[in-house]
């Protein structure tokens, strides 16, 4: 059904000829993918039995079952997993679908986002497009392609999913709705990048827009979720949900995200008809003719490098910090009073959450600059600048510094932003203090995180991804790996830290985290001063 | 006095032997032509000389310091223009210039206004919309206005219109003039001819020739086409005339440096109507000289 949506869609946003040659780039989409696409889609699906083991010891007695669904209906977990159906009499099935919902669609929405900005416009930015363009391919005939291999991706990922979902013991209904809602969910995230990637000339510019689209979804979703009002049916993710699942099972609600895909799919179309290759819509502008004062070292150079990439940052995490701190209203008024007999600590329990959430989020603020290095070097912009009388260690130095001080400073915002966002809603002004805390207390956290990015850098240059790996197997062992045993756990740099204000502050795991911390970025310098230069 | 000096420089990557006992001398105050077929090892050599890269073996020194333990220092006192230069996306060409040059301790103003005026460059464009010409002319203007003792320059002119070629080698021309010394790799022979005073000629990590213009003449043999009023006889008889085909009122052959004056002399006595000469190409010379490898 999606499938054929989109086809009509194209045939009739475009004139003939300009498709020409899509199969052809539908092919070398899917060669070049070979290995992505499989991963992807099977890392998928592959959590949806983990999540179920999870699930299933979680809630082992029928007593823990009940107070796990009771626990899932609070407006603090209701942040996170959504609106809940089909837990008037509890099941494990039903909780691990409402439960565990949400990670599917983002990792959907993720998949598609980088899939079709793959294919659209990083292949612009680099000038591949251009070699393309030049034989027998239509104008419109590589975003098809993307769209193309797009809908096939999740298609793929739908079938795998019900397949998986049947595999954990889903009513075949139930799991066909489930592979369903989440590849709509990747489909109108495909469509979204579709439409982001004919504004911008830059990949990154791209992809950040995108990236804002998910979060403001998210949010709408999570805002709606825990309002319980009519904000989640204006959320695609909120859509995917409200098909309710676990519950009665209802397909109309996938009329939207169809809808809204064949929508953006002609916007993009439009917009594509009317740009040059390589062109966004909006031109750029001339710059300055001499450099600022003040750029006149490598540490402004990093700065300024990563300028933009800090604004948005920072601005998007204050817009969340706000809004997670507003919310903190709703958990203290039902939460605290039905379960644990009020108090500060749900509020301190949510605070000290979202202060783990926002690290995670500036994390990845943190490998994506630090993995940017190994971009420099590769491209050869880092040989004039050693070409000048600047050391190895004055360039790395400069540019982990700015790194680390950018991530310190939208840790900083993240942590105020809650707590003036708390504070304001509940007149409290302690809370503020305590959100600040709970932020800036997990400062070592992301230090050791550039630590293993510097020190991959220095020694592994090739591997500089598998910063990456330490930032997501982190994340998978705080929010789902409750059930691991603790020497695995305590493998994770995120893990030690105590989460305050719920649990009291220690000061030894921060002394020791920020040795190692310090240690790895020795290392990492030293390394990059022995190594030879790569690239052109 | 020498500015760069190698022996027995060795580096491999993997099993690919790049630089193969290489040893090159620079004198101060000289152009320096580096002239070798593409992937003959002219950017490994100088990201040696450079210290991006350490060699394995060998000895290399740079104005009197080691490239690798000195690096910085050295720097000081050098400028370099990449092949391909890249360019951060979200800078202007003018911001570029600027930083590079203040990372080198200041530049020269009056020199960069006249240098940008010069090789026609807009500095207000971000790195992103230049075109590759456009972006090497950002590095050399870079290069040229930083007082400097010595320019490594790697294939600096790729991308660059005929125009413009003709503004760098006056530049060139003029830094010589200023007394610095000047390392210009190319893979074009016609411009080295033209600027260097001395010329190496690497192949396949190994410099195979190396000395002035003069003492490498014999290496070239030039090709000269003729049109005259009556047919051309006896030439293939002339010292170092070779490949001489005749018909029509046409005549083509290829001579040697040094006879040169001889033939055409012969020619001349049969009433020259149009006459054209080809240097020849680093590839024809690399080919006779050293077989087929050589061009690859």
């Amino acid at each position: 059904m999606t499938t054929t949506a989109v086809r009509r869609r194209t045939a009739a946003a475009s004139g003939g000829g300009t498709l020409t040659g899509t199969c052809a780039m539908v092919r070398l989409a899917l060669r070049r993918d070979r290995v992505k696409l499989p991963a992807w889609t099977l890392g998928i699906t592959l959590f949806l039995p983990y999540f179920a083991a999870v699930a299933a010891r979680t809630n082992s007695t029928p007593e823990a079952l009940a107070t796990s669904a009771e626990m899932l209906d609070a407006p603090m977990l209701r942040l996170f997993s959504g609106p809940m159906f089909g837990m008037e009499n509890p099941t494990t099935l039903g909780y691990l679908v409402n439960a565990y919902f949400p990670e599917f669609l983002l990792g959907a929405a993720l998949m598609n986002m980088l899939l079709v900005a793959r294919h659209t416009r990083i292949e612009e930015q680099s000038g591949r497009a251009e070699l393309v363009r030049a034989a027998v391919v239509g104008r419109h005939a590589a975003l098809t392609a993307a769209l193309l291999v797009a809908v096939i991706t999740n298609v793929v990922l739908a079938l795998l999913l019900t397949a998986a979902a049947l595999g954990v013991g889903m009513t075949v209904s139930g799991a066909l709705l489930f592979g369903a809602a989440t590849a709509a969910m990747g489909l109108v995230f495909a469509a979204v990048t579709a439409v982001s990637a004919q504004l911008t000339e830059q990949a990154r510019a791209a992809a950040g827009i995108a990236g804002g689209v998910l979060a403001v979804v998210w949010l709408l979703r999570a805002v709606g979720a825990v309002q319980d009002g009519w904000l989640t049916w204006t959320s695609p993710m909120g859509w995917a949900q409200l098909t309710r699942v676990a519950g009665d099972g209802r397909w109309w609600p996938l009329a939207l995200p169809v809808l809204l895909s064949a929508a953006l799919t002609a916007v993009a179309y439009a917009l594509s008809g009317r740009r040059d290759l390589g062109a966004g819509l909006v031109a750029s502008r001339p710059g300055r003719a001499r450099a600022a004062r003040g750029l006149r070292s490598l540490l402004a150079l990093a700065f300024r490098l990563q300028r933009a990439s800090f604004l948005w940052w920072g601005g998007s995490l204050l817009a969340a910090g706000l809004v997670f701190g507003g919310l903190a209203g709703s958990m203290s008024e039902s939460m605290a009073e039905e379960f644990l007999g009020g108090g500060p600590d749900v509020m301190g329990g949510y605070l000290s959450l979202m202060a783990v959430g926002m690290v995670f989020l500036v994390g990845i603020f943190t490998v994506l600059t630090a993995t940017r290095l190994r971009t420099e070097e590769r491209r050869g912009r880092v040989a004039p600048l050693l070409a000048t009388p600047t050391g190895r260690w004055a360039w790395l130095g400069s540019s982990l510094l700015a790194t680390g001080l950018a991530a310190v400073a939208l840790l900083a915002i993240s942590g105020l932003s809650m707590g003036v966002g708390a504070a304001t809603v509940l007149d409290d002004a302690a809370l503020g203090a305590l959100a600040a805390g709970a932020v800036l207390a997990r400062i070592p956290e992301i230090l050791f995180l550039l630590g293993v990015a510097a020190t991959l850098f220095g020694f592994a240059p090739r591997g500089a991804a598998l910063a990456w790996a330490v930032l997501a197997l982190g994340a998978v062992i705080r929010f789902w790996g409750a059930d691991l045993p603790g020497w695995v756990r305590s493998l994770s740099p995120f893990d030690h830290i105590p989460r305050m204000p719920v649990e009291d502050f220690s000061l030894a795991p921060l002394v020791v985290l920020t040795a190692l911390a310090a240690g790895l970025l020795l290392i990492g310098l030293y390394g990059f001063r022995r190594r030879d230069l790569d690239g052109a | 006095m020498t500015a760069i000096t190698t022996r027995d420089l060795v580096k491999t990557y993997g099993p690919t032997r790049a630089l193969d006992r290489l040893d090159l001398t620079v004198n101060t105050g000289e152009i320096h032509g580096f002239l070798g077929p593409n992937g003959a090892g002219k950017s490994t050599t100088i990201r040696v000389l450079l210290g991006l890269v350490r060699a394995d073996s060998g000895r290399a020194e740079l104005l009197g310091g080691d490239p690798w333990a000195d690096a910085t220092e050295l720097h000081r006192r050098l400028a370099y223009v990449p092949g391909d230069v890249e360019l951060w996306p979200n800078l202007t060409g003018g911001e570029v210039i600027d930083l590079l040059g203040r990372l080198r301790g200041g530049l020269d103003e009056t020199r960069r206004a006249e240098l940008v005026e010069r090789f026609q460059l807009d500095p207000t464009k971000k790195g992103r919309t230049y075109s590759k010409g456009n972006r090497q002319k950002v590095a050399l203007v870079a290069a040229f206005a930083a007082d400097v003792e010595l320019l490594v320059l790697d294939e600096p002119t790729s991308g660059l219109d005929p125009l413009m070629e003709a503004v760098f080698q006056e530049v060139v021309a003029e830094m010589r003039a200023a007394g610095r010394t000047v390392l210009l790799s190319s893979h074009i022979l016609a411009q080295v001819e033209r600027l260097a005073d001395r010329v190496s000629i690497i192949r396949q990590g190994r410099i195979v020739q190396a000395g002035t213009l003069a003492e490498l003449r014999h290496l070239t043999r030039t090709t000269v086409e003729a049109e005259t009023a009556t047919p051309v006889t006896g030439l293939a008889a002339l010292p170092g005339v070779h490949g001489a085909e005749s018909g029509r009122g046409r005549v083509r052959f290829s001579v040697d440096a040094e006879h040169l004056d001889g033939a055409i002399k012969h020619v001349g006595a049969f009433g020259i109507r149009a006459l054209t000469s080809h240097p020849p190409s680093l590839e024809e010379l690399m080919l006779r000289h050293y077989g087929n490898g050589a061009a690859a």
